[in-house]
């Protein structure tokens, strides 16, 4: 034993978790136990790690209910204190029912906005996660090095050509058979040659359906997790005249989806599919969407589907392969075989599970995309919620006049404080949980309204233990954290102070109280500001002047007969002449988004050596300028009467600047098989989303275009009878195929969809923020406005009119609202312009956004506050002063 | 005997105090059983045991002296009680019926330590 007055000293913080959750009773004993074994362990060992190691396992074994302050569950004394707490709580609720209505509705709106926004959340991020080996999926991306910079795509040139032999290989099958540690692999492309997936018809008897699908090697099965309602995964894509249908698509032809096995479907009236599985619909959460699948060799090596752009490639990786390692492989494999390519390719490999969320490509890498979306919602979604709880705080606290007369009154009476605490939480929890379940009700009200502007079907999950120890989670939280600063608040008022009359939040509390509806007020018009700048972004898009007329026109695929010239021109011919229709012509890409650009080889008059310009390619009849309404700035436009005008091309202004090329018309420019004329220059016009700048822009006319669109201009207001003349006309001139029509300008807002998304939901959710501060504004007020009664009446005894006592009222909580605004307006200010930066054309940040965002908070505040001031500045002194 | 009224570790405990007597406390049981047992054993655990023996009516407790070790604090002195005799005494008799009518060989390595 250690001879010294002074034992050696165990770590005191393990002393001190000891001495917070130990019985008081029982501590003096424990103490001593522990200490004196310690320095029995001292005596014995010198390791220091090993004695604290050894007194730590001392420590946490009497960390046991056994010894522990408050949990003894057979104290009947709790049950029943708990049960106290919970009818005082709501006698307390009821006494003050306007600020318990306050306090539960603001709270619950909050946690509805939060809710709401979890499931979208939620669904967003849960996409494709649903597959068996959602683990080990992998999908290719290659990035290109040009001299402009890097650039990324995950759709993979199917094949290339292997200068050691002959032949294209496919991409999937070479990796596949190259690196073992692929399990499996497999190519998929969704079947379009027009920006927008297109529908095929199918046929059975006279019934005919149009259906989007995909095409998939015949490993598909294998690798997602798509389940089979009949046939075999394994075989379901292995023969050439396979298809594998959706289960509605089986029930639209078949009684029932066993019915279709076996049968027979007709495919564009070009070919036959037997049908070899049915899956069931594809859901929501899966980013891969398709009605049919049939089989990649198929479509590969018989040309009937020749897709150039829209083809990815993903990997089944075996569980134990390291993706590093393998990607690391990857950056060569493609070296070895391409000293035809030009350009610098190299390979790398993304989880399949985050393609839906990263898909945008920086310098070449998968860095970010709709993640951001939903980061930022994340972000608001907990924004909200802190503004609910601030709200409850600031009410409980703004309350402690009365509450502190009761606390104090307990405390005299002879409460603990540890019972005062829990009283206060009790409370807190009790509204909270009030608030959740009026929150659970709203959201479940809300379902269709947020599925219908996220486009997406959100259901709450009431199904999963996780989504109730969600809710669970969050009533615990917000309650503790919205309850436990008034409850040690109000519980360490000193009792004589209080019941002196001496009430008011002073300090500390007073500050915090001041700090916390600034910070509200802040988030609050920090929404309001994105709100405001967000749509009239999407205003601007809507209504930008794209530089050609998307009103009034319809888009139709060029499939069956009308492939073949004549049967065109004959129905061009009957359609001009039928009742609504102003114009048709044919374009082979879509007006709203020329999509692929392309790399020489173009040439020109006068060209550079080594110079090049990659076009935004379009083959066009004679009549696309005018339908379009594009305007020409110099030259003529194509002129059927001009027989040489055949291989005349037209350029945009941009595409002249690229091109360096000065007094352009009559020059030659050579493309495809083509060399002619240049002979007009059209002036710029945005020919794809906003996104992007205006790129440049070859059109020539091409007589037998036997892909791409009809272009259908309607007379304005005739809509209705344009579409009964097409029906007609299409029945006739291609009756094996279903008509069907898309609006240009429709498709032209459904490349904006996540604005759309973003600006629906920030308005619903900025102005439900407002309403929540305003909500907890005019509880202060209240609170306030109680307090200062007497005050007030004396003011008014001693002479003060009405107007000073509104002043006087209001600058204080006015005084907070400037100053919100001083910190919301350059931290909005640079988050938004931020956001506009993702567009080459944008709407500009200007000063009024944030004057307005100000005075619709002050007004809106100044309500609030002046209903509450105009009570008081009206009231009669008499009665506010008759108890002094 | 209901035999789930007393644990393995508990009777060992309980053992163990009887040893000590009249000087039985949490820390020295805790030490004693350390060094029988071979194994690490906390204070807290002995202490919760004897808790749960005092509580079950087999032992009974009185504060002791305190002593400068402990930092000025008393310990609590622990003796077997009436009942607490009797249940050792139970078990030690279940424990030794059970050994007499194991035949030889039964066991393997008794019978080569009775060789």
């Amino acid at each position: 034993m250690s001879k010294s007055n002074k034992p050696y000293l165990p770590p005191r913080w393990l002393d001190q978790i000891l001495k917070v959750c130990c019985d008081p009773d029982q501590l003096e004993e424990i103490m001593g136990n522990l200490h004196e074994r310690y320095q029995l362990r001292k005596v014995r060992s010198s390791n220091k790690v090993m004695l604290f190691w050894f007194y730590f396992r001392e420590v946490l074994a009497y960390l046991r209910p056994q010894f522990s302050r408050r949990i003894r569950i057979d104290n009947p004394n709790h049950l029943t204190m708990i049960e106290r707490h919970l009818k005082t709580s709501t006698r307390s609720i009821l006494r003050n029912k306007t600020l318990s209505l306050i306090n539960i509705g603001g709270l619950a709106l909050g946690i509805t906005c939060f809710l709401c926004l979890y499931l979208w959340i939620d669904a967003e991020t849960s996409v494709n996660k649903f597959h068996k080996h959602a683990e080990e999926l992998y999908t290719v991306y290659f990035t290109e090095t040009t001299p402009q910079g890097k650039y990324g795509n995950y759709e993979i040139p199917f094949n290339y050509v292997d200068t050691n032999m002959d032949g294209s290989k496919i991409l999937a099958n070479e990796l596949k058979a190259q690196f073992p540690e692929i399990r499996e692999a497999t190519t998929y492309a969704t079947s379009y040659e027009l920006p927008w997936g297109h529908a095929c018809t199918f046929r059975l008897k006279d019934k005919r359906q149009k259906f989007e699908g995909s095409v998939a090697g015949p490993g598909f099965f294998r690798l997602f997790s798509f389940p089979l309602l009949a046939g075999d995964p394994e075989t379901a894509l292995s023969t050439r005249s396979g298809i594998a249908i959706s289960r509605s698509m089986a029930e639209s032809f078949f009684d029932s989806h066993s019915d279709a096995m076996g049968q027979t479907l007709r495919y564009e009236n070009v070919r036959d599919f037997v049908i070899t599985a049915v899956f069931e619909d594809v859901k929501d959460n899966s980013s891969l969407q398709f009605d049919y699948l049939i089989n990649w060799d198929l479509t590969h090596n018989d040309n009937i589907l020749l897709s150039s752009s829209g083809i990815n490639t993903f990997l089944l990786l075996e569980k134990s392969a390291s993706p590093e390692a393998l990607q690391a492989k990857l950056q060569d494999f493609l070296q070895d075989r391409l000293n035809s390519w030009e350009m610098d390719v190299t390979l790398g490999i993304q989880p399949f599970k985050d393609q839906y969320l990263i898909s945008n490509f920086v310098e070449g890498k998968p860095l970010n995309g709709r993640i951001e979306y939903i980061r930022i919602f994340s972000v608001v979604a907990f924004f909200i919620l802190l503004v609910a709880c601030i709200n409850f705080m600031n009410l409980v606290t703004a309350q402690s006049i009365k509450k502190a007369k009761e606390m104090s009154i307990r405390k005299v009476i002879g409460s603990s404080r540890y019972s005062l605490i829990m009283q206060s939480l009790t409370e807190s929890i009790l509204m909270t949980v009030i608030a959740m379940i009026l929150a659970l009700m709203l959201t479940w009200n809300f379902q269709p309204i947020i599925s219908e502007i996220t486009g997406k079907h959100l259901i709450m999950p009431l199904h999963l233990a996780s989504f109730w120890t969600l809710i669970l989670m969050l009533v615990v939280s917000i309650g503790c954290v919205s309850g436990f600063y008034p409850a040690l608040f109000l519980s360490s008022v000193k009792p004589n102070l209080v019941l002196q009359r001496n009430s008011k939040p002073k300090g500390k509390s007073a500050w915090l109280q001041k700090g916390l509806v600034i910070l509200q007020f802040s988030i609050s018009m920090l929404l309001m500001v994105a709100t405001i700048v967000v749509s009239r972004q999407t205003h601007f898009i809507q209504n930008t002047h794209l530089g050609y007329d998307k009103e009034n026109l319809i888009a139709v695929r060029i499939e069956g007969k009308l492939t073949e010239r004549q049967q065109y021109l004959l129905l061009k011919q009957e359609l001009q002449q039928m009742p609504g229709i102003q114009l048709v012509d044919r374009s082979s890409e879509a007006p709203h988004n020329m999509g692929f650009e392309m790399m020489p080889p173009f040439e020109w008059q006068g060209q550079a050596k080594g110079e090049g310009v990659s076009f935004l390619p379009t083959s066009v009849g004679y009549d696309f300028v005018e339908i379009m309404n594009l305007q020409i700035k110099e030259g003529r436009n194509f002129d059927r009467r001009i027989a040489s005008d055949s291989t005349a091309f037209m350029v945009n202004e941009i595409a002249l600047k690229q091109m360096n090329m000065t007094d352009p018309i009559g020059k030659w420019i050579s493309a495809w098989d083509k060399r002619g004329p240049i002979i007009g220059i059209l002036k710029d016009y945005h020919a794809s989303s906003l996104h992007d700048p205006i790129k440049p822009l070859i059109v020539d006319v091409k007589e037998d275009l036997d892909f791409g669109l009809i272009l259908v201009k309607t007379q304005p207001g005739a809509t209705i009878e344009a579409l009964s003349s097409m029906e007609k006309a299409f029945q006739e001139f291609n009756p094996n195929f279903p008509l069907a029509y898309s609006f240009v300008d429709d498709e032209y807002s459904a490349l904006y969809n996540s604005e759309m998304i973003i600006n629906k939901l920030s308005n619903a959710f900025a102005s439900l923020a407002m309403v929540i501060s305003c909500l907890g504004l005019l509880g202060l007020a209240i609170s306030a406005a109680a307090s200062r009664i007497k005050e007030m009446g004396i003011r008014k005894v001693l002479g003060a009119s009405v107007s000073n006592i509104l002043t006087l009222f209001s600058s204080g909580f006015l005084r907070l609202i400037a100053t919100a605004f001083l910190i919301a307006t350059p931290v909005s200010w640079w988050l938004l312009n931020t956001w506009l930066d993702g567009f080459a054309y944008r709407v500009h940040l200007s000063w009024w956004i944030f004057i307005v965002t100000g005075l619709i908070t002050l007004v809106l505040a100044l309500l609030t506050i002046g209903i509450q001031a105009m009570k008081t500045a009206a009231s009669n002194p008499v009665t506010a002063l008759r108890s002094e | 005997m209901r035999r789930s009224d007393l644990g393995e570790f508990e009777e060992l405990v309980l053992l163990t105090i009887a040893t000590q007597f009249p000087d039985a406390y949490s820390v020295a049981i805790a030490e004693a059983l350390e060094k029988d047992l071979k194994r690490t054993i906390t204070t807290g655990a002995t202490h919760a045991a004897m808790q749960r023996l005092e509580k079950k009516g087999y032992l009974t407790s009185r504060m002791g002296e305190s002593t400068a070790e402990r930092g000025g604090r008393r310990k609590r002195l622990y003796a077997v009680t009436v009942a607490g005799g009797k249940i050792l005494e139970e078990v030690r008799q279940i424990r030794e019926t059970l050994w007499s009518r194991i035949a030889p060989g039964a066991i393997p390595e008794i019978q080569s330590l009775q060789k």
